[in-house]
């Protein structure tokens, strides 16, 4: 590499937004763990490390202020592993040290990766852990003797992996967007510190798929339905005239062709009166099916994408400075936020090459946004829903997972709030 | 592996009540999956804080001294100033702590500015623009440079910090040619400095500097 000259890259359209919107208690971090049967060797695990950060070029730069714009770019910064020792999604940017934009840690049998989301979005991300895990059990069981051509992301160009997908598909629409009505926002004091709570239910996919296609349903409207009524059974009755909005992030992989490590994916809305309309699962399973249908088209994904794009194109947006930037988009996301009342995001079946299944308990997904958030993520039998919340109170948590079990579906717990609880009881 | 009667539901880790309902748990604790952090330190911060509590302690004194004896004129006013100065360079230290290329440009903008302010509000007699400012330049010119050489940086993460200490060394400019400066040579010397500087940069590094102008500027 010429010492004099490094690379960088203009932040895709999905990534322009989050440098100037996150904060402490909203790092816009988001993790992705690996739950292996063994515990993990870190000196292993360096190595993989190694291995995966030179199929991602991108994920070796840091984030820089321009005069108009933030940018990526290349940086010398060595790539470490490190036991997990700060709070989970702990903020990446802004931090008094540059530092590269994502994280390996390894804790007991898990593996994790934080990436701050300007660099990738889920997908993006799931491919780098996928790659790693693979590196890592290479170097710990070579007796699998596992082909080469196995490892997960192979033929893919690094052009590809660094593609601005939003760029490449966008076109000047012809209208504009209104704003979205404001929907019921979850009240309850915060935790200190910016702790986020987490709460992991593990849960089988041929029950919850059974349980899906009874109802003639994909798990993601049901868990979607099970998700608006449980916000309902917790809300208070003076806020019922105000919808209950889950905001679902949609992988814009699977409608445009790309194979992008970077942003590419927009956002739908899915919305319930419960004031006007029937409380029953049945009748919001209902309503959430129609939404997905209506919303989940190419057109109209496309149509809310260039929206957004042309905001970025627009010349004024342009030349403002940075500064100046920084207070809009904060100003705007917090419009933005009031029209959602909490995000559920499933970000699908993970595979493996099938020799190395064995070695792997189940793959889980968090993501910290100031807000009650629920991911999740399957691997072979396991479904794994997380919720993390800044809040105080898990009455949603408390009742989404009751009402799952009332379901007939089996679940397990994990959480990271041991102390907390006790201290509430105390109280 | 452990069991909620009441939601029914398995719970890992060494949990002692239920996550849901917080009902006791029967079965058998297991290792938890979250490490149990300790609290972070801050030892930096508690020593900011007694340094800021001590700061308003000794404001408070010296203005309630001073309003006892106001025979003795306003002078608390300007130690009050002295101590926001200290705290305003100190502030963007503390804050450019990461980047030490920002923290020199800052520590220049700052220090420059407080000690024309001090000149102007202590009766103007000039000393600010004939010697402070033109050899407080140089100065924060030759510790960028060494900065940048010492922790071996990439031009794309000095350069634009190094030009602007060099082109803030061509401000003393303004004041020589309007001709407020009673002692020039300082003047002269760090505007001299700073066109060798200048050129020298854009000799050796005027196409590194064209590649951070794109980037920085990129719309």
């Amino acid at each position: 590499m010429d010492r004099n000259y490094l690379p960088w890259w203009r932040l895709d359209n999905a990534a322009k937004i989050f440098p100037s919107t996150s904060s402490a208690h909203d790092s816009k971090v988001f993790r992705f763990f690996c739950e292996l049967e063994e515990d993990v060797e870190p000196a292993a695990l360096q190595t993989a490390l190694d291995k995966t950060i030179e199929q991602f070029p991108i994920y070796r730069c840091v984030l820089r202020r321009g005069w108009f714009w933030y940018y990526l770019e290349k940086s010398p910064l060595p790539a470490l592993v490190c036991p997990e020792q700060l709070p989970p999604c702990f903020p990446i940017y802004p931090s008094p040290r540059r530092s590269l934009l994502f994280r390996v840690l390894y804790y007991r049998r898990r593996i994790s990766l934080e990436v701050y989301h300007v660099l990738s979005d889920g997908a993006g991300a799931l491919d780098f852990l996928r790659v790693l895990v693979y590196e890592y059990l290479c170097v710990r069981h070579p007796e699998d003797n596992l082909p080469a051509s196995r490892v997960p992301v192979l033929g893919i160009s690094d052009q590809q992996k660094e593609a601005d997908s939003f760029q490449k598909y966008y076109e000047k629409p012809a209208r504009r967007f209104g704003l979205s009505p404001s929907a019921y926002q979850i009240p309850g004091d915060r935790l200190p510190r910016n702790q986020l709570a987490i709460l992991e239910g593990r849960i089988s996919v041929k029950e919850l798929l059974t349980c899906a296609r009874v109802r003639k349903a994909t798990i993601t409207e049901l868990l979607t339905a099970a998700l608006l009524r449980s916000i309902y059974e917790g809300m208070p009755v003076r806020s019922r005239k105000k919808p209950v909005v889950v905001t679902v992030p949609v992988n814009l992989r699977n409608y445009f062709p790309s194979f992008s490590s970077r942003n590419f994916f927009a956002i739908i809305h899915v919305g319930y009166d419960f004031g006007q309309s029937s409380t029953d699962l049945e009748a919001v399973l209902d309503q959430v099916k129609r939404s997905f249908r209506e919303k989940l088209t190419a057109e109209k994904l496309k149509s809310h994408v260039d929206g957004l794009c042309a905001l970025e194109h627009n010349f004024f947006a342009r030349i403002a400075p940075l500064p100046l930037k920084d207070m809009v988009l904060r100003y705007a996301n917090r419009i933005a936020a009031r029209a959602a009342t909490v995000s559920f995001s499933n970000v699908g079946k993970i595979s493996m090459p099938e020799t190395l299944e064995k070695y792997i308990l189940q793959f889980g997904v968090l993501t910290c946004a100031g807000c009650l958030q629920a991911c999740s993520v399957s691997f072979g039998d396991s479904f794994v829903i997380t919720f993390a919340s800044p809040y105080r109170s898990r009455e949603t948590e408390r009742i989404f997972f009751q009402e799952l079990s009332h379901l007939g579906l089996d679940v397990t717990l994990t959480t990271n709030i041991e102390e907390e609880v006790e201290q509430n009881v105390v109280l | 592996m452990l069991f909620c009667e009441q939601c029914k539901v398995h719970v890992k880790g060494t949990l002692r009540r239920c996550p849901l309902c917080q009902s006791p748990l029967s079965g058998t604790q297991e290792e938890n999956v979250y490490p149990v952090l300790p609290p972070a330190k801050r030892t930096m911060w508690l020593l900011l804080r007694l340094a800021a509590l001590a700061t308003v302690v000794v404001a408070v004194i010296c203005s309630a001294v001073n309003f006892s004896l106001p025979q003795t004129g306003w002078w608390s006013v300007l130690v009050i100033a002295a101590l926001a100065s200290t705290w305003l360079v100190l502030g963007v230290t503390v804050h450019k702590r990461g980047s030490p290329m920002k923290a020199i440009v800052w520590q220049l903008g700052v220090i420059s500015a407080t000690t024309f302010l001090w000149d102007i509000f202590t009766g103007f007699a000039g000393w600010s623009l004939d010697f402070v400012l033109p050899i407080f330049i140089p100065c924060a010119q030759l510790a960028a440079f060494i900065v940048a050489k010492a922790l071996c940086l990439r031009p794309a993460e000095y350069l634009f910090c190094m030009t602007f200490c060099i082109l803030a060394g061509f401000l003393p400019l303004i004041p020589l040619l309007c001709g407020v400066i009673e002692i020039i040579y300082p003047s002269v010397i760090c505007v001299g400095i700073s066109l060798v500087a200048l050129a020298g940069l854009l000799l050796f590094k005027g196409r590194e500097l064209k590649d951070d102008a794109v980037r920085r500027l990129h719309l």
